[in-house]
């Protein structure tokens, strides 16, 4: 139990920490100094860090690893072929494996850059970066269904309640800037876990993640919410906030020294500041032409997901932390779940590819990637045998790929092997615990310190599992 | 601890041991050559590094040694000689993931060394017969054991202790004030002053209420205060039906109550509020709360005197089944396991104040609780049925129907009668309906067909299927028929392109015949799972319907959804058609019948399907409906004990435990299970018994904590080992004695607890309490709260006068809604009956630390953070109720000068009055209003400025 945290030392005074609220405990601590009253304040990791922060780029449904990044010479040569596969919906539902018939990519692969790492056409401008990010080709995760997977992904628990691994950053961090959320999730679903994809669980809800817009809405509509006074002029409400404040002067001079409500008068300024930078933090109108035609802002389909990913590169150098930004939309069989289709992959890989490549390249030339940790992945990958009607790919959360670019990992480099039908993760494999503790490892947090007790227990983000892997940091 | 993590089970190894004996080792001596010189080798280098005893044994399994792995680990033998397919070992090692974790864990072993090892275990597992291993390390922390458990404070029942006579004699008024007072002379403190009257009845009606008192109430208890006047106040709150809207929320929290199962597919709950009004009344009438207990675990299974009763209990027993349950679990064995084990932790921590769940992989870490209480326990369980079946993709909970009293039961079945009568007329009309006219026997026209039509050729194909047209009455350019050959190997597919979300009903065109398949799996992936149907195409659609209909489906515009038929398995020619979908939702069932035609007969169909649906649709809104609750129901069949699941694994069975209790918080003899049930009404007889040292000091702590702001124990929810002991354990005993004295009744003990002299101290600090006493366990003096988020938002709707005082019933409003994300949130009645979805609530809840329904909680997160600023400073909810509380104040102070509506909005909003130099802040406020601007603008920003105020978020 060593969270580098004053958590960690109030905690060792009581045992309470599970029912009690922060400021509670904050409240017994006999040390009182103005910095105690802001649970957000900046604070060092375990270790030195080798990034500052993460952006996540997260796709929703599960993009097939085999049309992408994972070369399988073995599904061209057995296309069409009935097989018997390890399909891991019907374990869970039988205990035994199924007949698939084999289906090879639909879109051709190559080999790209300098590294000679092989992607396919389906993400031709991410192609053009391979020799920018490290492809970890042996993921492995828990949970067959979106619901459970996108949990696991975000959590590190298929469906128990736990905290998303934004807040455990901030949990562990604080806050970069006094004047924006440390942990924020650009147009999230409401879908498949929904809030609690990115909620603190039973850490404390300073530590939850903001969401500014949601799936389905136009990202240009995405806003941090309630920092508008919905009519009141601006200097009308500062009148107003002023009348606030010294109300709630009069009132904490009735309760001098009371921690309480110090941080409650803390609270007001916070939210004043807040309400006075957010906005501009979103605002894209100061970017140029240039920029905006890197991410593909302004044109078709690109304009949505690029204005995401800009606002990200925005929020990153306004010193937010952790920035999921979501591909995905609000049902239950997400964007990228193509049982049926395969093909209809390709409307969403012209959504993000562009997008995407062009926030490398823009954090690149601003020299953002050194501490930036770009991680695009989502909650599993597809198999590598069609669905019963030969058109669709299945779940695959045996083997998998995801990318991760910036904050010390190896450029250019790929990791792992799946199978020779890339079907499960055999070699080096990476399970989702170990990318949890590999990223927490950037950022300064060792994934097994880094804990918080709650029913009687410390828990972590990692569980008993994760381990960091060394081999993929540079 | 709920997912089988990596710890030892020394409990199922030793059992393992006990039930596999190790055979003898075949000294053949090429064998052993073999083993010396491939196996040994390999498994040095691929396994010992975690199974051998001199590194680790994970999972209780030995490689180092042949009785390693003949006698296995935690999951049995690991090596069963000559049975290669069999082992666990070759299975892990496989990289299946079938059974057992793929291992070893981080890359599969190359093919040859699967190979050698294969070879190895199908020669029988030959190895030099070594000396007996010595045993693994020995258990560095070893947890209570039971027999040491029952001297623990917490399991050892409560005895009387002579109340105390402390110095300030004079100062107690109540024996719970003596008990408090004795310690105070430990740190040389004195009692704060009692509390200002105005503070005293804020704080005990909203403790009490959950709202604040009127002004009127306050002046009359300023005028005349005292502790008289006092019990004459707290004997009309209990004896209100808001204490039971106050203290059934309490109860609701800690039966983590919630109205969607949250999780990734969150499902409505759309009985649940049913319960939550059981709670209610169960605390408005004070029943007792053993009562409370067997009615909860196994209402059930009691006998009830008339349908009233009988329909509460069955309600009562909800408390078993509203736990996030992830229904779309693909495992149901581990679904069942799980929902058991949440079943346990629930009820573990609501009455017993421990965490059971921490057995279900292993004997608890730190608590007397064994791997054997955890299975004898689940084994009650497990003869429940909290599921509808055990094999649906997207599980269904139970729903029950409740029974009515006679002459409602007699209302109701005319009422089914009719309703069944004209629906059976509204098929036979919209059969008619669907029934093309025939122009052409050989064929039907796609557009003669309402809703959308898919002919097979906009199908997808997969296989070698021949296109036919042999067999006359097919729809649009003939059918599709497999031949009767490549079964496994031919699906076909239709995508669907939607107009609109909604349910639709789904229905395939086939021409039967004899020789046609009689088991035609047909998939249907729709917005809600998962379904699959089998047709019978050796006959024809019923009642000279042209198609089958295969059921009714959401699905999404948009969505992923199709239908594919598969012939795999089939016995005979399969044969597609076409496919139909027919809108259900919005434009009414009546879409279903074709468009408009000359047709003089179907028209006068058509107008009398539509007076019959229009009936049908006033007779579901208006006639009685039946009541159905969320409840549990005994298994039958499966009523008995169940095996430990070793290390927590589903399907790992180990040895049949007996069911049963806590051990350690057993006195009595071992328990007698009615042979017929499945132990729910025994469980809830032994948690509710007063011999039992744990439920009335749990419940009196939690009473205890939820007055005075802090448990006896503080860890309310856990009195095992790794929780606090108590502060006052003589008064704790003291007060669960009175209690179950008392015949278990709350109001009694609420009642005793706020006549205490304690309670109404004053929350200042008296002197040298900060530094002696800082976290205030001694409770020289009260403790401020903050108000909890229902409690803010029904004081603000009640400022603007805007709160709908009506108690209970549904919540959702007439049409239910298909999901939580979307639901508008405008009841206005208290927040107790605002729909407690698990995934998303309204922002005042979000912002202030509602509780979080994904487990039982007896206290509250209380957060002051910057979001909640925000909230009230911008949010509309809060602006409405600010105008709408300055139109209030307009209209009750119509002539008063400012100063005297600014102190009647204090009396509502902060209840007291204005201090003076708030009266001159108010006053500078609106003298500087801009000219201009109407005086009920000026006054909504003094109001939100109230609320946004210290004084109104806390009680002194």
């Amino acid at each position: 139990m060593n969270p580098p945290f004053p958590l960690s030392r109030r905690q060792a005074l009581s045992r309470v920490a599970c029912g009690f609220g922060f400021l509670a405990l904050a409240g017994l601590a006999a040390q009182t100094t103005a910095r105690a009253a802001n649970p957000l304040a900046a604070r060092p990791g375990h270790h030195r860090p080798r990034a500052k922060r993460v952006i996540f780029l997260f796709m929703g449904g599960g993009v097939s690893h085999l049309d992408s990044f994972d070369y399988k010479p073995a599904l061209y040569a057995n296309d069409g072929r009935m097989l018997e596969f390890l399909d891991q919906r019907a374990i869970a539902k039988t205990g035994a494996g199924a007949t698939g018939r084999v289906m090879k990519p639909l879109w051709e692969f190559r080999q790209r850059g300098q590294s000679g790492r092989w992607v396919s056409e389906l993400f031709p401008h991410l192609a053009r970066h391979a020799d920018d990010y490290c492809v970890v080709r042996s993921m492995h995760t828990e949970g067959v269904a979106h619901g459970p997977a996108t949990l696991f992904l975000h959590t590190g628990a298929t469906n128990q309640l736990r905290p998303s691994m934004g807040s455990w950053v901030t949990y562990g961090l604080g806050a970069e800037s006094e004047n924006l959320p440390a942990f924020v999730s650009l147009s999230p679903t409401l879908a498949n876990g929904g809030p609690r994809n990115y909620g603190s669980g039973f850490l404390p809800a300073v530590f939850q993640g903001t969401a500014l817009g949601r799936s389905g809405q136009k990202a240009a509509e995405a806003a941090f919410r309630h920092v508008r006074h919905p009519d009141l002029p601006a200097s009308a409400q500062l009148r107003q906030f002023e009348l606030i404040r010294a109300l709630n002067g009069e009132q904490l001079r009735a309760r001098p020294g009371d921690r309480e409500l110090e941080a409650l008068a803390h609270s007001y300024e916070l939210a004043w500041r807040l309400q006075t930078h957010a906005p501009d933090a979103l605002d894209l109108s100061r970017e140029s032409p240039a920029t905006l035609a890197l991410y593909g802002i302004g044109q078709e389909p690109t304009d949505d997901y690029g204005r995401q990913c800009l606002m990200a590169r925005r929020l990153a150098e306004a010193g937010v932390r952790y920035i999921q930004v979501n591909y995905s939309d609000n049902t239950n069989n997400p964007a990228w779940d193509q049982h049926s289709n395969m093909p209809k992959h390709l409307d969403h890989a012209v959504r993000v590819d562009k997008p995407v490549a062009g926030l490398l390249a823009d954090l690149k030339a601003r020299g953002l990637l050194e501490d930036t940790i770009v991680w695009w992945g989502s909650e599993f990958g597809r198999t590598p045998y069609a669905e019963r009607n030969g058109t669709g790919r299945d779940h695959n959360p045996t083997g998998f790929s995801v990318l991760l670019a910036g904050g010390g990992f190896k450029p250019g480099f790929a990791y792992g092997e799946t199978d020779e039908f890339g079907h499960f993760a055999v070699e080096n494999k990476v399970h989702m615990h170990d990318l949890h503790a590999t990223i927490l490892h950037q950022l300064g947090l060792n994934h097994e310190q880094l804990t918080f007790r709650h029913d009687g227990r410390d828990y972590r983000l990692t569980d008993v599992h994760g381990r960091v892997v060394h081999d993929l940091l540079a | 601890m709920k997912t089988p993590p990596g710890f030892l089970c020394r409990l199922a190894r030793a059992c393992a041991g006990l039930a596999f004996a190790a055979p003898a080792v075949a000294a053949d001596p090429a064998g052993i050559e073999f083993f010396e010189k491939q196996i040994r080798p390999l498994l040095a280098s691929r396994c010992l590094e975690c199974h051998a005893a001199e590194h680790k044994i994970k999972a209780g399994l030995r490689l180092d040694h042949p009785a390693g792995w003949l006698v296995g680990g935690d999951s049995g033998p690991a090596v069963l000689p000559g049975r290669p397919d069999e082992s666990p070992l070759i299975k892990a090692i496989r990289y299946t993931k079938l059974e057992f974790e793929a291992m070893p864990p981080r890359s599969a072993l190359p093919r040859e060394e699967v190979a050698l090892l294969e070879e190895w275990v199908r020669r029988g597992a030959p190895a030099p017969d070594e000396a007996a291993p010595v045993p693994g390390a020995a258990p560095a922390r070893r947890a209570m054991t039971v027999e040491e458990g029952r001297r623990f404070w917490s399991f050892v029942p409560p005895v009387s202790a002579p109340v105390p006579a402390p110095a300030a004699a004079g100062w107690a008024r109540t024996d719970l004030d003596r008990f408090i007072a004795a310690r105070w002379p430990e740190k040389d403190l004195a009692p704060a002053p009692d509390a200002d009257p105005a503070a005293l009845l804020r704080r005990a009606s909203f403790d009490l209420l959950g709202l604040p008192p009127t002004p009127e109430q306050t002046a009359a208890f300023v005028r005349d205060p005292g502790p008289a006047a006092f019990a004459r106040q707290v004997d009309a709150m209990l004896a209100s039906p808001q204490f039971g809207e106050r203290w059934g929320r309490r109860w609701l929290d800690v039966a983590r109550f919630a109205e969607s199962s949250g999780g990734g597919r969150t499902l409505l709950f759309k009985d649940a509020w049913r319960y939550r009004d059981y709670v209610i009344d169960a605390v408005n009438r004070d029943l007792p709360f053993d009562a409370f207990i067997r009615e909860q675990l196994a209402g059930d299974l009691l006998p009830a005197a008339d349908p009233a009763e009988r329909a509460r209990r069955l309600t009562a027993t909800a408390f078993l089944a509203l736990g996030p349950t992830n229904y779309e679990e693909q495992n149901k064995d581990q679904l069942r396991m799980d929902i058991i084990d949440e079943q346990l932790d629930t009820l573990g921590k609501a009455f017993l104040g421990m965490t059971l769940s921490c057995a279900r992989c292993h004997d608890h870490k730190f608590d007397p609780v064994t791997l054997r209480d955890y299975y004898g326990l689940a084994g009650i369980l497990r003869g429940t049925h909290t599921l509808h079946n055990y094999t649906d993709n997207v599980a269904r909970w139970v729903d029950t129907a409740l029974p009515l009293p006679p002459e409602e039961e007699r209302a109701v079945a005319e009422h089914e009668a009719r309703v069944a009568a004209l629906e059976k007329k509204a098929a036979r009309l919209r059969a008619a309906a669907r029934a093309p006219a025939v122009k052409n026997p050989r064929h039907v026209a796609l557009a003669e067909l309402p809703g959308l039509v898919l002919d097979e050729g906009q199908a997808r194909v997969v296989g070698a299927w021949k296109s036919s047209r042999t067999t006359p009455g097919y729809v649009g350019e003939g059918y599709l028929t497999d031949e009767n050959e490549g079964k496994g190997a031919k699906t076909i597919s239709f995508t669907p392109a939607l107009p609109h979300s909604g349910r639709y009903e789904v229905r395939l065109a086939y021409t039967s015949a004899a020789n046609r398949a009689s088991n035609v799996p047909v998939t249907i992936l729709h917005a809600d799972g998962e379904a699959t149907v089998t047709v019978n195409q050796r006959t024809a659609p019923p009642s000279g319907e042209r198609l089958l209909s295969l059921g009714q489906f959401r699905f999404e515009k948009d969505g992923q959804g199709y239908v594919l038929i598969s012939n795999e398995g089939t016995d005979g020619f399969v044969i597609v058609d076409a496919l139909q979908l027919l809108p259900l939702d919005a434009r009414g069932e009546g879409s279903a019948a074709p468009v408009a035609r000359a047709d003089p007969a179907a028209e006068e169909r058509a107008a009398e399907l539509r007076r019959v649906e229009a009936e049908l649709k006033q007779l579901a809104a208006s006639g009685p409906r039946r009541p159905l609750a969320m409840s549990v129901r005994e298994a039958a069949g499966e009523i008995g004990d169940t095996e430990i699941r070793v290390r927590g694994i589903a399907r790992n069975l180990g040895p049949k435990v007996p069911r049963g209790f806590l051990a350690v918080a057993d006195r009595g003899e071992t328990p007698r299970f009615r042979p017929d049930e499945s132990g729910r009404r025994e469980l809830a007889d032994w948690i509710a018994d007063p011999g039992n040292p744990l439920t009335a000091r749990v419940t009196v702590n939690r009473v205890w904590a939820w007055l005075l702001g802090e448990g006896l124990v503080r860890t309310v929810d856990n009195f095992g080992t790794t929780g606090d002991a108590p502060t006052h354990p003589e008064l704790l005993d003291h007060l669960a004695l009175r209690f179950t004295a008392n015949g278990w009744s709350v109001k009694a003990l609420v009642r005793e607890i706020m006549l205490s002299r304690v309670y109404q101290l004053s929350s200042v600090p008296p002197p040298g309490a900060a530094e002696r006493d800082p976290a205030n366990r001694l409770l020289s003096h009260a403790r401020r709260r903050r108000l909890e988020a229902e409690e803010i938002r029904d004081a603000l709707l009640l400022a603007a006068g805007r709160l709908d005082p009506a108690l209970g019933g549904p919540n959702f409003g007439t049409t239910p809604p298909t999901s939580e994300y979307g639901f508008v949130f405008a009841d206005l009645r208290r927040g107790v009956y605002t729909p407690a979805f698990r995934n998303r609530r309204p922002d005042l809840f979000e912002a202030f630390d509602f509780a979080d329904i994904n487990a039982p909680l007896a206290r509250r997160h209380t957060t002051t953070v910057a979001p909640q600023a925000l909230f009230l400073l911008n949010h509309p909810f809060v602006i409405e109720q600010a105008r709408h509380a300055a139109g209030r104040l307009a209209r009750e102070t119509p002539d008063a000068q400012d100063d005297e509506r600014f102190a009647h909005a204090c009396r509502i909003i902060l209840g007291r009055s204005p201090r003076p130099s708030e009266l001159a802040l108010a006053r500078d406020f609106l003298a500087g209003v801009p000219a201009g601007e109407p005086s009920a603008a000026a006054w909504a920003q003094v109001v939100q400025a109230l609320f946004a105020s210290a004084d109104f978020r806390y009680l002194e």
